[in-house]
């Protein structure tokens, strides 16, 4: 407990400089700036800005990147509440009461609330946070290459469970993320592969540039097909502040959904896109009258919107203490981490203890200046979501072509965005999900490293994975995982879910 | 290929089945890799080779699409949309024009001259813009030239950022004395400023010639 409270003094001392502030909040601003045009998730915000904290020292880069990050989750609430139009798969749940809460002229109540339960949500989800990185990184301290295989693997397992539609496609997305992770120098013989004899692929793919192919330009490509309907809510945005009644019939759902968001957050393999689900599921299942759901009901925006940040927050639990990014945003934390010469994992926090604490910190920090600017902003967004579309995405086109070229200061980069934005726009047009590729690409080099490391170890026998007990245990949770997930049963239910 | 199969067969007013057309876009990845692999080692578990795990993995890629491939010819399942073409090709030629002409670029005996932000930002929004079917000239060019110009106040000039800003022959026949910032924010100035002009020029417009909007 001491350790807690002079490890969250020093963080604080560290947040709280004044220049860290305006970061923080400069961050926040401009995340959300980028985040609440549509078809913009954090995956494209964040790599498109990543180069505005490349001359900070590392400490004030991530708590930038932070402030980015909660910027462009909130703006992508604020752009489901009122266009209707969620361009994450977490922000879905919002926009099914929120958009209707906005058509009834509440959408500033709904913006209120997803606002004060996300705050209350970061709070609650900091503290946790804090609590749970001493002993989990002592934790990790214990694992051989063996266990972070295994775990890994039941982290790919859970992406596939949590895909949407069939589960053949899930898992060939994921490998075949895992085979564009294997494109470049071999680490340890030095030999290229698969680099079509290019200069340019020997240091392998850029995962920034696949983020922004895939979620930045694949998205426009999409968005591009459909005859803009972008039904941008004509209503009143009315007060902000919900009423006393109003937040009496929200509050247990935010309690409900910040714990619900904080524990799936934490696991691998993204368990945080699980939360606005979950949450929604369970407080439709608590409500005296279900019937309200989707019809605007508060306790529906209320409950995700928590769940979801508390989600956001907590993952980044298995990156700060196991040094594994468990979605491609925190993938991306470990891209800005590398630039400034950190390497995620357990020893940041004895080696780093002022980033470790500083970090967590400015979580907390982050979820503040989004209750301050989110809120007399809103104003400000809502003429931005005016902007149509066309106008729009030559925009974001723009940005991401700055964005990625600055990162390394190479033209090819922004030729591979192109590329891959066409491929995204090919898997969605065959019904691939591009989310499990992603994952499949974050982790799959750090796979191939562990795999390696505990064969060198072991001596060529694939038993070692059996024979270490938290390895076998961790691959049985996944093999149970997979059946869950291919049971038919399950699948109907998982699909429902999904549907809703 | 998968593409062109699916381009053909709506042609003929039937589409590929989406899960035919994923089955044989994974199929043919998987035989891409082996065969790019073809002269690595393989190895053994004791001594993985540089090819093992890439090899197994594209052997996963080939099975998944080869059930996939089962799956689509045993049922009926959806069938592959047409492809927004306009978009990609406006999507994809502005995006090469901003990687070709942000700095000097070689493609063979080619070289492009390197023009900076001030050229690629505006050609990306200008072309880009055309791929939706709903574009106006006039709001692109006051928004290529009202949004270039703060690109690079905010990249060149507050962030430092090594990215070019403005054509680099310019540094050449500006006198001497010029520092690079002051060139960085007279075109900036020059930009906001036509950017707002085209702007007021296109809003008394309509109001005296209604018959050419």
């Amino acid at each position: 407990m001491a350790d807690l409270f002079s490890g969250l003094t020093l963080g604080f001392s560290v947040a709280l400089t004044l220049q860290n502030i305006g970061l923080a909040f400069l961050g926040c601003l401009v995340g959300t700036l980028i985040g609440v045009l549509p078809g913009v998730g954090p995956v494209a915000t964040i790599a498109m800005l990543l180069p505005l904290t490349f001359s900070l020292d590392p400490a004030s880069a991530l708590i930038m990147l932070a402030g980015i990050y909660y910027g462009a989750q909130y703006g992508g609430s604020t752009t489901a509440i009122l266009v209707n139009m969620p361009g994450e798969a977490s922000s879905l749940v919002t926009a099914l009461d929120g958009h209707q809460m906005a058509r009834q002229g509440r959408a500033g109540v709904a913006l209120g609330i997803a606002a004060i339960g996300s705050f209350f949500a970061g709070t609650v989800a900091t503290f946790f946070i804090a609590i749970l990185g001493t002993p989990l990184t002592k934790l990790a301290l214990l694992f051989g290459p063996a266990e972070y295989f295994s775990l890994m693997v039941v982290g790919l397992v859970f992406a596939v469970v949590l895909a949407r539609g069939s589960v053949l496609k899930a898992v060939a997305m994921i490998v075949v993320g895992i085979l564009l992770s294997t494109v470049g120098l071999d680490l340890e013989t030095g030999q290229e592969r698969m680099t079509f004899g290019s200069q340019l692929l020997l240091d392998g793919i850029e995962f920034t540039v696949i983020g922004v192919g895939i979620f930045g330009i694949a998205e426009i490509l999409r968005n591009l097909e459909a005859v803009e309907t972008r039904d941008t809510v004509r209503q009143a945005i009315g007060r902000l502040i919900p009423s006393r009644s109003e937040f009496k019939q929200a509050y247990p759902s935010v309690i409900r959904g910040t714990f619900l968001g904080s524990v799936l957050g934490i696991l691998p393999g993204n368990g945080a896109v699980l939360a606005p689900f979950a949450s929604y599921t369970l407080e439709k299942k608590l409500a005296k009258n279900s019937s309200r759901f989707g019809h605007g009901a508060i306790e529906g925006v209320a409950g995700p919107e928590s769940a979801n940040n508390a989600g956001a927050q907590t993952s980044f639990i298995p990156l700060l203490t196991l040094g594994i990014p468990p979605n491609a945003v925190m993938a991306l934390m470990v891209g800005a981490m590398t630039i400034h010469g950190i390497v995620p994992g357990p020893q940041v926090m004895t080696r780093n203890p002022d980033l470790f604490w500083g970090m967590i910190a400015s979580m907390w920090v982050g979820n503040l200046m989004l209750l301050v600017i989110n809120l007399p902003l809103i104003g400000a967004w809502v003429r931005l979501l005016k902007v149509p579309y066309r106008i729009m995405f030559p925009a974001i086109l723009m940005f991401s072509c700055i964005g990625i070229y600055s990162i390394n200061s190479l033209s090819t980069d922004v030729l591979f965005i192109g590329f891959f934005g066409i491929i995204g726009y090919m898997l969605l047009k065959l019904d691939f999900e591009p989310a499990p590729m992603l994952l499949g690409f974050v982790l799959g080099r750090l796979m191939e490293e562990n795999l390696r490391r505990a064969l060198v170890i072991s001596r060529g026998s694939l038993e070692t994975f059996m024979e270490r007990p938290v390895s076998a245990a961790l691959l049985v949770a996944a093999l149970i995982l997979l059946v869950l997930a291919v049971l038919p049963s399950i699948r109907k239910g998982r699909d429902k879910v999904f549907t809703e | 290929m998968s593409t062109q199969a699916a381009s053909s067969c709506q042609q003929n007013g039937r589409r590929l089945q989406k899960d035919l057309a994923g089955g044989l876009l994974l199929v043919f990845l998987a035989c891409l890799a082996l065969w790019v692999n073809r002269d690595l080692p393989q190895g053994s578990l004791d001594a993985i080779g540089p090819a093992m795990l890439p090899n197994s993995l594209a052997i996963a890629v080939g099975l998944c699409g080869f059930l996939l491939l089962m799956s689509g010819s045993i049922r009926e399942g959806e069938r592959v949309e047409g492809l927004n073409v306009r978009a990609a090709i406006f999507v994809i030629l502005a995006i090469v024009a901003f990687a070709g002409t942000v700095r000097p670029m070689t493609i063979g005996p080619l070289t492009t001259p390197g023009l900076g932000i001030a050229v690629a930002g505006i050609l990306t929004i200008m072309i880009g813009g055309f791929a939706s079917p709903d574009a106006r000239l006039k709001e692109l060019i006051v928004l290529a030239l009202g949004l270039t110009p703060a690109c690079m106040l905010l990249f060149g000039d507050l962030l430092n950022l090594p990215i070019p800003t403005y054509p680099q022959y310019l540094n050449s026949i500006v006198p001497p004395g010029w520092s690079q910032k002051g060139i960085l924010r007279g075109i900036v100035a020059l930009m906001f400023v036509s950017s707002a002009a085209i702007w007021a020029l296109g809003r008394n417009r309509p109001r005296s010639h209604p018959e050419t909007e």
